[in-house]
């Protein structure tokens, strides 16, 4: 999946109606005019950008936050002037990330009609249980709705998000979830389990013992479940958290586990290029400030060195069903991968937690990637 | 005519712990005038922050005090002495330069363990003995009982001891009275060849290696030429000088005197202690006596926690080695652990306060494997073999049979604890040899013991038994024949060799069983099941299972979580060099310390 010569695009919209209680991304429930003004600035910082970058863009995708909180008209705003700005390839993949209740015909008609075609919408559990502890403001007949929306205006490429290890969910709310997800026309499925993050209110009810999490066998039951379920139902799992039919594999995130380039343009949006990191801030008006002097909104730079960079395409790689690349990796950072890391090798193959073949190193119980990604470090 | 000599008294103090050996010293050096109280930090003569912690004193500091008495002015060498019985060697050095000893004993504890066992030191070494009462502020201070039975007991006089308090500054001069009293001078002769003894030594990076010495004949000075008796080396004088407790230079050391000599003596093997420094141009017809080298009796293996250092561990230990020449090492391979040392100590507390040392002063992660004695093994063949390295045991089928080291231990102790540490001391197959009731208050029990049994944590044992009321001290008597197997604990099917241990037959099913329950407690769980089993001879006699985990990650990844989370696995990684693995079971370093403890 990885292009060369291109890029992709993230586009960050971080407004919510409501803020979820797990939710520790940038993002807020928008005053007044903000909405507008941040639309005014994202514009000028996708002029900027785009002036200054010569790579074919072959994937954009706008996330947040909720995109679909925007009003009718900004979404396509945007895409023509990423399109007008920078080098976009006539096959250019666009996906839009939306919520089950701030998504509507005219919307999903005007997200259509300027080229995106997929669609990924944070469902999370069909549970009403469920979605009151994480805050969320919609229910399963908000969700059901959207997709019939989407549908109806022309997407084939759809994809659910769901979260496993929440408090108060039991095993029976993901069984009756994921029946009811994989009787609707979806394409995409993104399970993962539920981080508890710094400063979050969920975090603070589980530690102050108010809710409990599900245990550790409980979470592995349930996407034991799940990674069955839809393997039975034609969608195989790709990444760790991240099952797709075939033809259907996000190649936007594809592009991100084999350590492509990407730019990120909005607030606090990341981007990995010419060998550097770097991250615009996360404060809106020192955004919104700095576009408006034609400064771009840029922080926290730090180049790669040849150790990060190698343990990062390893950790990236692994994450994925096909695996780590044996001869590309061994081409790229000058060294002989099989040789350096021999005994662990032989040590994983011997506990049946990697598999070594046709050239790829991939990890068989990838429930517990983290402990086996960190013995291909340096 | 008063000779030079007639004004000196070289003397020590020997006390059980806590009888405030190093408190009166302070006083003392406060008394004279040698240190301004404004200046003296509590307990001044312990200089490393580990001694003044644990209220111990490790290593010997000889100091130079003057003394006005009845118009006569006395120098008086005070020469520090550890309290604890692991360094009863580094007593006896101390001993070895003086003429006199003052014995602390507690008003309130009376005679302990280690009263006797120095007193019985001093009196080899032919010193003159004064008895002194401190903590006579305390309310349970009974001094006219301890005196008593320090008669009864020890069987010296000491109705007329001084009674003092050297936590208040009671009665010191009674003290200073007593030494310049009851010690004798020394009576070394001036114009004879030199004659020293060298009785500590100590690396100073500048001098290089300094000797701590009692000038017994003869004089010396600056660019004089010496030469050490035993090794024959030779040296030229560039400094010699007294503690006063710093170093202070001065122009000569005379004979009867104390002090230190200089002589850009590049290693401290070269300044061996016990050795006895002549001049290189009139040498000595003989030697002093010195004293035998000492030897081991605990042993085990040092290693870096991360296997890359273990040049800075070999470095550090190098440099322990040079101020505490009872430490002996060298270089081992363990299968499971990888390049570390075997170390040798005089105890279990030395072997400690090495482990502190490379932690804290040289900044090492280490691993300590369980300690053990040396065996002696008689081979079918009729060769004996020393074994203290349990990876060493011959196979079983070699073996005619084993004997192993037996100590005679005396416990002091209140009577209400008897039962107690009788029944520990039949767990740890002691052999009763005396009961011998002091007072109403007090017994003392005579055990012969095996060495073994008594170096894992007996000590914690017994303090937690008697509430730190008894006290102990032991002393190694002979080997004797008994049925011992090695005692193997396997990590996911692979022996680990650092967790092998010696034990008797008759415990090793026990042991075994700890062992196990222990490790998997300490061993976390990992991306495979690790079983856990002890063993004996190839059969197993207690098994445990670490379960695998399942799961760590179930986390989406993607744009700026990447680096994030990169990040946060090599900090992972970094957390993981705090293990060690074992085969493929990763086990954390502090494992090998803690399944130590038994009780």
């Amino acid at each position: 999946m990885e292009n060369k010569s291109g890029i992709s695009l993230y586009v960050h919209i971080p407004f919510c109606v409501s803020k979820c209680t797990y939710c520790s991304f940038c993002s807020f429930v928008p005053h007044d005019d903000e909405m507008a003004k941040y639309l005014q600035n994202l514009i000028k910082e996708i002029e900027l950008v785009g002036k200054k970058i010569r790579k074919s863009v072959f994937s954009i995708y706008i996330g947040g936050g909720t995109p679909s909180v925007l009003p009718l008209g900004a979404i396509s705003q945007i895409v023509e002037m990423i399109k007008k700005c920078f080098d976009v390839l006539p096959n250019v993949s666009i996906t839009i990330e939306a919520n089950p209740n701030s998504i509507n015909l005219d919307k999903a008609q005007e997200y259509y009609a300027c080229g995106i075609r997929r669609v990924s919408i944070g469902l999370q559990s069909a549970s009403s249980a469920v979605l009151k502890t994480l805050n969320r403001a919609h229910n399963w007949a908000d969700f059901e709705n959207a997709i019939k929306i989407v549908r109806s205006v022309g997407f084939e490429d759809i994809n659910a998000d769901i979260m496993l290890g929440v408090p108060n969910q039991s095993m029976s709310d993901v069984v009756d979830t994921l029946e009811k997800v994989i009787a609707l026309p979806i394409t995409h499925v993104s399970a993962y389990g539920l981080i508890l993050e710094e400063k979050t209110p969920l975090l603070d009810k589980v530690q102050s013992g108010e809710i409990a999490l599900p245990s550790e066998d409980e979470t592995v039951d349930m996407y034991d479940y799940v990674v069955d379920t839809l393997s039975k139902n034609g969608f195989f799992r790709y990444e760790i958290s991240n099952f797709a039919k075939v033809g259907f594999e996000s190649i936007h995130n594809n592009n991100y586990w084999a350590r492509g380039e990407f730019i990120g343009v909005g607030l606090n949006a990341y981007s990995f290029l010419d060998g550097e990191h770097y991250q615009n801030t996360n404060n809106f008006h020192a955004y919104c400030k700095k576009l408006s002097e034609n400064h771009l909104p840029k922080e926290q730079e730090e180049k790669e060195n040849p150790i990060t960079a190698q343990n990062e395409t390893i950790m990236l790689a692994l994450r994925t069903t096909r695996g780590l690349n044996i001869s590309k990796f061994n081409k790229k950072f000058g060294v002989d991968f099989c040789k350096k890391f021999r005994n662990t090798i032989d040590k994983l193959i011997k506990n049946d937690l990697i598999v070594l073949e046709k050239g790829f190193l991939r990890i068989k119980n990838l429930y517990i990637s983290n402990s086996i990604i960190v013995e291909f470090f340096e | 005519m008063r000779s030079r000599q007639d004004n000196i008294r070289n003397f020590c103090i020997v006390a059980h712990i806590d009888h405030g050996k190093s408190t009166l010293a302070d006083r003392l050096l406060e008394a004279t005038g040698t240190v301004a109280k404004r200046d003296l930090t509590e307990q001044l003569l312990d200089s490393m922050d580990l001694e003044r912690e644990r209220g111990i004193t490790i290593k010997l500091t000889p100091t130079r005090m003057k003394y006005t008495f009845e118009g006569q002015e006395y120098i008086l060498n005070l020469i520090d002495t550890p309290g604890h019985v692991d360094f009863t060697y580094e007593v006896s050095r101390s001993l070895a330069a003086c003429e006199g000893a003052i014995l602390i004993v507690d008003a309130g504890q009376g005679v302990e363990a280690q009263t006797l066992a120095n007193v019985h030191l001093a009196l080899d070494n032919n010193l003159e003995i004064l008895p002194v009462i401190n903590k006579i502020d305390l309310p349970s201070a009974e001094p006219e009982k301890v005196k008593q039975e320090i008669e009864d007991v020890i069987g010296i006089p000491a109705m007329h001891a001084p009674c003092i308090s050297a936590k208040e500054g009671i009665n010191i001069l009674d003290v200073l009275e007593g030494i310049i009293r009851e010690f004798p001078a020394p009576k070394g002769d001036e114009t004879a060849p030199l004659k020293c003894l060298v009785f500590d030594s100590y690396y100073d990076n500048f001098k290089g290696a300094i000797c701590l010495v009692r000038v017994f004949d003869g004089s010396v000075k600056k660019g004089d030429k010496i030469m050490f008796m035993q090794t024959g080396k030779q040296f030229e004088v560039t400094e010699v000088g007294y503690f006063v407790p710093k170093p202070q230079e001065c122009s000569e050391l005379l004979a009867g005197e104390v002090g230190y000599i200089a002589a850009s003596i590049k290693k401290v093997s070269e300044a061996k202690v016990g050795d006895t420094i002549t001049s290189a141009v009139v040498p000595a017809k003989e030697a002093l006596p010195g004293y035998k080298q000492v030897q081991p009796v605990v042993f085990s293996g040092i290693f870096p926690v991360d296997g890359s250092k273990f040049g800075e561990l070999k470095d550090a230990l190098e440099k322990l080695k040079l101020n505490d020449s009872s430490l002996e090492y060298q270089a081992e391979n363990s299968i499971a652990l990888g390049f570390g040392f075997r170390c040798g100590f005089l105890g279990l507390l030395h072997m400690e306060i090495i482990q502190e040392r490379l932690e804290r002063e040289f900044n090492l992660d280490i691993i300590t494997t369980a300690p053990s004695v040396n065996y002696h093994i008689y081979k079918t063949n009729g060769d004996m073999i020393e074994v203290s390295n349990p990876s060493n045991l011959p196979e079983p089928s070699l073996i005619a049979r084993m004997e192993e080291p037996y100590v005679i231990m005396h416990i002091f102790t209140p009577p209400e604890y008897m039962g107690s540490i009788m029944e520990l001391c039949t767990e740890r197959r002691g052999e009763n040899l005396d009961v011998d009731y002091l007072d109403e208050k007090r017994v003392r029990l005579d055990y012969s013991i095996p060495l073994n049994e008594i170096i894992y944590d007996f000590f914690d044992s017994l303090k937690s038994r008697t509430r730190g009321y008894a006290s102990l001290d032991y002393e190694l008597s002979e080997y004797k024949e008994s049925k011992l197997v090695k005692l193997d604990i396997l990590l996911k099917g692979e022996v680990c060799d650092a967790l092998s241990l010696i034990v008797h037959q008759d415990k090793a099913y026990e042991r075994g069983k700890i062992m196990a329950e222990k490790l998997k407690e300490v061993i976390p769980r990992q991306m495979f099941e690790v079983p856990i089993q002890a063993a004996v001879g190839g059969k197993i006699i207690a098994r445990e299972t670490v379960k695998a985990f399942r799961k760590d990650v179930l986390a989406k990844c993607y744009g700026g979580d990447i680096t994030r989370k990169r990040k946060l696995l090599e900090k992972q990684k970094e957390g993981k060099k705090k293990m060690r693995s074992i085969g493929s079971v990763e086990v954390p370093s502090d494992a090998f310390v803690s399944i130590l403890k038994i009780d």
